[in-house]
């Protein structure tokens, strides 16, 4: 399979994944949540990541704090406390409370998810409600220390009770536990989202790579249908050629006088190798438009000498049927880019296809004129595009039998025709269509089915005007 | 399975299949409902507007070996799948690396065909995953008892009687069954699992005890055999028949 398998399997996305708060929660909001808790408590909260890192710092420095820390020996013991603090483990039970020199104290709290511990919520300074006054290790650490300032700025650190703070904390962990499922769930349906579509393109690229396979093996059966077709056709032309060449001798006598009935009988022989003939040379024609083998010579020209051409090759066919056989011509007519010979094919086949379904007393028109090109939308520069896309339409109208509607696309077919019955009555092998279809196609031209009103058919052949000479290039100098 | 030496974990994963709307997201939620918070997490669920889940749901379970000291988790993801068609390839992904699957069906006579439908549907995405039904733990919920117009209970009981697995019946809005087929799914995951990787050894407790412990760490007091009891047919303690 050249498609990467699935990578992303949803076990590791849900069974195994480490829930990190800093991968979850935005840093700017955690502070935010942590910075109303002060507001609302007046007691400092820090949010740690299990590996350490500071999330969150919504910490105020207490009086307290910032009087010691004024003193060297008061520095040195509150930077010990502090890290002290910050390395403390929250413990078994995820809740430990660590004292401070000054009477204060911390609380250090793990923060869980889905039961494990994604980090650590440090609460304090606080003074606890049973502190009173200094005690002896705030007025030891500094011998310059004001006693009575300290004393007073102690009084002035918030106090809680231990079971207060612990609500507090349960509160901020709720809080943010709540934080913490919604980002992982928007996390969790990302990531399924992303699995899930590449999934469903690895489906889709497989899907693709099969059809392809199965299309290029279409495409190289149906080379070997037209090479093989060709080459019967040829192989079936040989001893054709024999079998019209020695009956035309003999109905000419060659081989000495024919009785009324052998005459008969080798003129049938000879028409049918005609019919042959023409049937083969037929299939030879489709197997090389299909095959892409058919040489179109392209060239500008005119369409007039062409259909005059095919009217005068078919008006006795015409006659002898006692169907009129006419041409007009509308206007003046543009030239074409085309291959006279295929054109005059085209044409030839249309035509002979008209005079066949059209009864006697009836009349087929080949008629030829410009027209303007509407384009496939709703007129969308028309203005510029129109005059550069009039179109030649020959038109090949007849007061035969007519095509049922729905019977249209498909008589472009090869071997189609549209009831069988109209084989028997009215001969023909069904490939006369198929190859002016394509014919024209490799003119980049249209054909379609049209109603002759009342009766009677039309078939409408559009070719295009040869490519719009670009105008010349105004060059600017340099 | 997935085992975490580093952190003391035992990671599985079962998953509710089943047909759209046949319960499965119901089956979680009722779960969740039954126990207690101690052992089990948040219902995570990613539905759509129209109440039907797009890619999956997940309800998270934490049981603790009850030793003196640091005896592994076993965390339990419970998963259900998008049932509708349209979520096949979502399907496939949240059966990959299943333990144990229940089945959930919709006891409605009118949805048999679709519950036919998704359990072949369930053979297909498991063999796409190189897996086979025959080595998997699964169980078969009959879900919608409550509804008129249901299979009848002596068909199940019959048909339950020759097939593989247990079948539970059960009523999802009401709770009724869900625990069972729950117990049953985790009774016949563990002793397959067991089986193969030692797993009671290594959370350090003995097999028999990880039903009962379950059910006191999720606050359930019926006693466990008796859910087991509420299976019909099937075999039970065959999760274990090996790889196919």
């Amino acid at each position: 399979m050249s498609a990467p398998s699935p990578e992303i399997a949803v076990e590791d996305l849900v069974l195994a994944d480490r829930v990190r708060i800093e991968d979850l929660v935005d840093r700017e909001g955690l502070e935010e949540l942590c910075r109303s808790f002060v507001t609302l408590f007046g007691i400092p909260v820090r949010i740690y990541s299990v590996e350490g890192a500071l999330l969150a710092d919504a910490a105020s420095e207490h009086e307290l704090c910032a009087y010691v820390n004024t003193l060297p020996q008061g520095r040195r013991a509150c930077a010990a406390t502090v890290s002290g603090v910050r390395s403390q483990d929250p413990g078994a039970g995820g809740d430990v409370a660590r004292p401070c020199f000054t009477g204060a104290a911390y609380r250090v709290m793990a923060i869980q998810y889905e039961g494990r511990r994604v980090g650590r919520l440090i609460v304090g300074p606080f003074l606890p409600s049973d502190v009173s006054g200094p005690p002896a290790s705030l007025l030891a650490v500094d011998p310059a220390l004001d006693a009575e300032r300290a004393r007073a700025l102690l009084q002035k650190v918030p106090r809680a009770k231990a079971d207060t703070i612990t609500r507090i904390a349960a509160h901020l962990k709720a809080a943010l536990d709540l934080i913490l499922f919604s980002g992982h769930k928007a996390h969790v349906t990302s990531q399924m989202h992303l699995a899930s579509v590449r999934e469903s393109y690895r489906q889709l690229e497989e899907k693709t790579a099969k059809l392809q396979e199965a299309f290029d093996r279409l495409r190289e059966l149906d080379r070997l249908k037209s090479s093989f077709l060709a080459t019967v056709s040829h192989e079936l032309r040989t001893p054709l050629t024999s079998i019209i060449g020695y009956s035309e001798m003999l109905s000419q006598g060659l081989a000495g006088a024919l009785s009324p009935e052998q005459q008969e009988f080798v003129g049938t022989i000879h028409d049918k190798g005609q019919q042959l003939l023409s049937l083969i040379l037929g299939l030879l024609d489709l197997s090389k438009l299909e095959s892409g083998t058919m040489r179109v010579r392209m060239s500008r020209i005119g369409i007039e000498p062409v259909l005059a051409q095919v009217v005068s090759t078919l008006t006795p066919t015409a006659r002898k049927k006692g169907v009129e056989l006419r041409m007009v011509v509308e206007g003046t007519l543009a030239e074409v880019k085309g291959d006279p010979e295929r054109l005059r094919q085209v044409f030839i086949n249309l035509v002979e296809n008209a005079l066949k379904f059209t009864p006697q007393a009836g009349a087929v028109t080949l008629r030829a004129r410009m027209v303007e090109d509407a384009g496939d939308g709703d007129g969308e520069g028309l203005v510029l595009l129109s005059p550069t896309r009039t179109n030649l339409e020959v038109r090949v109208e007849d007061t035969g039998i007519g095509i049922p509607a729905r019977e249209r696309p498909r008589v472009f077919d090869a071997f189609y025709q549209v009831d069988s019955s109209s084989t028997r009555e009215y001969g023909g092998t069904g490939l006369g269509l198929s190859i002016v279809k394509r014919l024209v196609d490799a003119h980049a031209g249209t054909v379609r089915i049209e109603d002759n009103a009342p009766q009677g058919t039309v078939f409408v052949v559009t070719l295009p005007p040869p490519a719009p000479t670009a105008p010349p290039e105004v060059r600017s100098p340099g | 399975m997935q085992i975490n030496f580093g952190g003391r974990e035992i990671a599985l994963k079962l998953v509710y299949y089943g047909p759209a709307l046949s319960g499965k997201t119901t089956n979680l939620r009722a779960l969740h409902q039954l126990t207690s918070d101690q052992a089990r997490g948040r219902l995570m669920t990613l539905e759509t507007r129209d109440d039907r889940t797009l890619f999956f749901d997940m309800l998270p379970v934490t049981l603790r070996a009850e030793v003196p000291a640091g005896g592994m988790a076993l965390r339990i993801k419970i998963f259900t799948v998008p049932g509708q068609v349209l979520h096949a390839s979502t399907r496939r992904l949240v059966l990959q690396g299943a333990d144990g699957i229940a089945f959930v069906a919709d006891s409605q006579l009118s949805e048999t065909e679709h519950n036919a439908a998704s359990f072949l549907d369930l053979r297909r995405n498991l063999s796409e995953l190189s897996l086979s039904l025959r080595s998997f733990p699964v169980v078969i919920q009959f879900n919608k008892r409550d509804l008129p117009q249901v299979r009848p209970d002596q068909e199940l009981a019959m048909l339950a009687g020759r097939g593989r697995e247990p079948v539970f019946k059960a009523s999802a809005v009401t709770g009724q069954g869900v625990l069972e087929t729950f117990f049953g799914l985790l009774h016949m995951t563990w002793t397959k699992l067991d089986a193969e990787h030692g797993l009671a050894s290594m959370i350090g407790i003995p097999a028999a005890e990880l039903l009962p412990m379950a059910a006191r760490q999720l606050g359930i007091t019926t006693d466990v055999r008796e859910l087991l009891g509420a299976s019909l047919g099937g075999r039970l303690d065959v999760g274990h028949g090996g790889r196919s």
